[in-house]
């Protein structure tokens, strides 16, 4: 009877595989407006003009009264990271920010790299553009889309942008120079928050090819983790002819042909084609997969849920939202960072950077907005869209990195994204890859480009 | 073969049933210390001390400032409460709270009841204790112990008190009348929190025990909504010969059984003893309780694994904390108040009261301590907690609300509370009974009452 039961399973498993996976290869691209208010006649203005970030000493006194009266609870005793973000240890932080960041001095580093606006789909999109400072003669450089995800930034670029448009310079061969494109995703820090109910993944793949079809580029190569990596997935499925090449460092492939390689996969691991170290990275799955997924969705499930609400306090008190943002900084870069007073927070990170990140939600009031986004894209459940059922043809390179919240095997990858041309399980690194481990990220774009160019 | 599998999970269920289901009746007492530090040797001063609720012309003039400088955002076009409380809406709140609530009147309202606070198990605990003005000669005065949840308060009762402590004055016999005690649970507005990991409802219950106890009651009434209803169900597995009778507006009793029921339920309601009534309010599953437990736990599942980052913000922003709060006097009265702009709110209470509940978490501080609650009970899992798998065996009364989140069938609440001896559906109000409909559940009490001295 079990046997019975075991085929019955596998047949059905089968026949669901078979139907629910759409045949298409692309998804339909068509359109979309989402400024406020009705969309006027007249015919939008498609300019690309600069855009410099400022700040005012208004803004900065502001910030700090609001430090000065942040009212502090006591963490449990011997709790560390375990109910959240310590607040012992968040004083210190907050000690920091009030008396020793500079915000300004931030803002000038934030301004290195050229910075641009342009309106597409009612929404005024900002970008940053950095080009090669020098190339070979005759060579022209490879375009490249890198997409931030949340709590982050086009800011955790900026230490890896170098190591690709200016290689040379930095210990690296000039085989692969890139011109790179970081966007803000529509409703993050500086680019125009959608006033459209519906703004999702798919709506903002779509407008950032538009953007990069405005820049010129027919093809091009993107890149991302997080939403990055959902919305670049879904600029390959929209648009794969000119998609030349796509790199992530994060996959959501959960599927039912993943539960049930989980389930059995300790054992008949290597029969489903799992490897040795896809098993150290996921068993015990109840501890590697079950519980880390729980402990770890609490902010996911809110903000699918209800982002105006856990958001209004979070846009009111920057000690608050940068609690709420850090904790995922220490527990999303090694999950056992909980078991310390510090969270570990800045054994990868300098202050700087976090807090600059901060700020860029913080000075644009657009924590809202960023977690709308939750709800537009997962708020009607697990495998509703159809681009959650698409697979995706173009060309694939993906990075494992250790302490990513889930790991993806190749093997589920591969399934997703059939032309999975490059897979590396990386030494080290957590979520935040690009902010975190730059050179390694680096290394494998371009081992991903050099296999890419072999074919 | 579908029959075998019937037939092998039916006997699966049953055997999983009887392994585990704890044949003891009662649940350990044990001890516990709470307070800061190391326990002193001296023993802990027991007296009841009288308390009165106080302000100061800073907590307001603090509070109004922070009012003035929140930061809103605009709700995206016709999202009403689809995605948490309406900023818009928000907006008119918060003008009332900064123009028209008269915080020192609603503090002499609270005052209007005698306050008393006394320590046990290393903290503060605080109650009202409510006596009836007048009695008929020779009778004693009915102990009841009403116990409030997350996020409401001790605060919840003030109108049903005088229902039950002065019933002849609101057109009631006075054939029933109870002495009221409300305690604020621990780390709740003005009971002291506890600073040790894992206070939970358990070690509430019992420290609610020896608050009886301490003032003199060896036999009393329980009633509980919510948190209340879990400690109060907790206190009749710890101390059954102390207590005379439960009542409960709320309970939590999903199970595998209640599961198999729900999933074959419609169509075999009647064999599996559901009325009709429990079909109405239970089916469709996939709205009434799938979609509608995961739209509206995305807070229990934040607390349950982060309160201290989440409640950061929410007690550094008064507005934040509001919308938050009264996001669940919205919801939570009434499903269907998500597709109204302004979620419903006043319609079943004024502000006066809603915001007097929001001032006792942001007076006091206590919106940490008070989410840490939810992973001290919950964050272990579901159904792994002793007492969770344990029956209640005193005799028991409840009270159904239609808008209750998840409606719990008669059939349900007996297999868990086998003395059950009073169900009602009531036929109107929602998850804040007290608050909302005192009336009614004033009269289910005094029902319950009725039925129990008849026995």
């Amino acid at each position: 009877m079990w046997l019975e039961i075991l085929l019955t399973s596998v047949l059905g498993f089968a026949i669901y595989w078979f139907i629910s996976w759409d045949k298409e290869e692309t998804l339909p691209l068509e359109d979309g407006w989402w400024g406020p208010g009705t969309r006027s006649a007249a015919r939008e203005d498609d300019s690309i003009r600069p855009f410099k970030v400022e700040t005012s000493d208004e803004e900065i006194h502001d910030l700090h009264q609001r430090i000065d009266k942040f009212r502090f609870t006591p963490p449990l005793e011997d709790s560390c990271f375990h109910y959240g973000f310590n607040s012992n240890y968040l004083k210190k932080v907050i000690s920091y920010w009030r008396n020793g960041f500079d915000w300004k001095k931030q803002v000038e580093i934030l301004n290195r790299y050229p910075h641009f606006k342009t309106k597409i789909e009612g929404l005024d999109i900002h970008f940053i553009h950095v080009k090669p400072p020098q190339l070979p003669a005759g060579r022209t450089p490879k375009p490249l889309l890198m997409v931030h995800g949340w709590p982050g930034s086009f800011y955790e670029f900026y230490k890896i942008i170098p190591l690709l448009t200016d290689p040379k310079n930095h210990g690296l061969s000039d085989e692969h120079v890139f011109e790179v494109i970081c966007p803000s995703i529509p409703g993050y820090g500086f680019s125009e928050a959608s006033s459209k109910k519906g703004f999702n993944s798919v709506a903002t793949a779509r407008i950032f090819y538009k953007l990069m079809l405005r820049l010129g580029f027919q093809e091009f190569y993107i890149q991302g983790g997080d939403w990055g990596s959902l919305i670049c997935t879904n600029m390959a499925q929209l648009v794969p002819s000119h998609v030349k090449g796509l790199h992530l460092n994060m996959a959501l492939v959960l599927s039912n042909l993943s539960t049930l390689t989980l389930l059995l996969g300790r054992r008949f691991g290597r029969f489903l084609g799992l490897t040795e170290r896809d098993v150290e990275l996921l068993y015990p799955v109840k501890e590697k997969v079950l519980y880390s997924l729980m402990r770890e969705s609490g902010y996911m499930h809110i903000q699918c849920t209800k982002p105006d609400t856990v958001g209004s306090a979070l846009n009111d008190s920057p000690v608050g939202l940068a609690a709420y943002i850090l904790e995922k900084f220490s527990t999303w870069t090694n999950t056992e960072f909980r078991y310390l007073e510090d969270g570990g927070l800045e054994r990868k990170f300098s202050l700087d950077d976090l807090l600059t990140n901060v700020m860029l939600y913080w000075t644009t009031g657009t924590i809202i907005s960023s977690q709308r986004f939750y709800k537009e894209n997962l708020g009607q459940g697990w495998r509703t869209q159809k681009h959650e059922r698409m697979k995706v043809y173009v060309p694939t390179g993906f990075s494992a990195f250790p302490f990513e919240l889930l790991h993806t095997p190749e093997k589920w990858v591969r399934f997703k994204y059939p032309k999975l041309i490059s897979y590396s399980y990386m030494v080290r690194g957590g979520h935040f890859a690009a902010l975190e481990e730059p050179e390694l990220l680096a290394h494998d774009i371009r081992k991903f480009l050099s296999v890419l160019e072999r074919q």
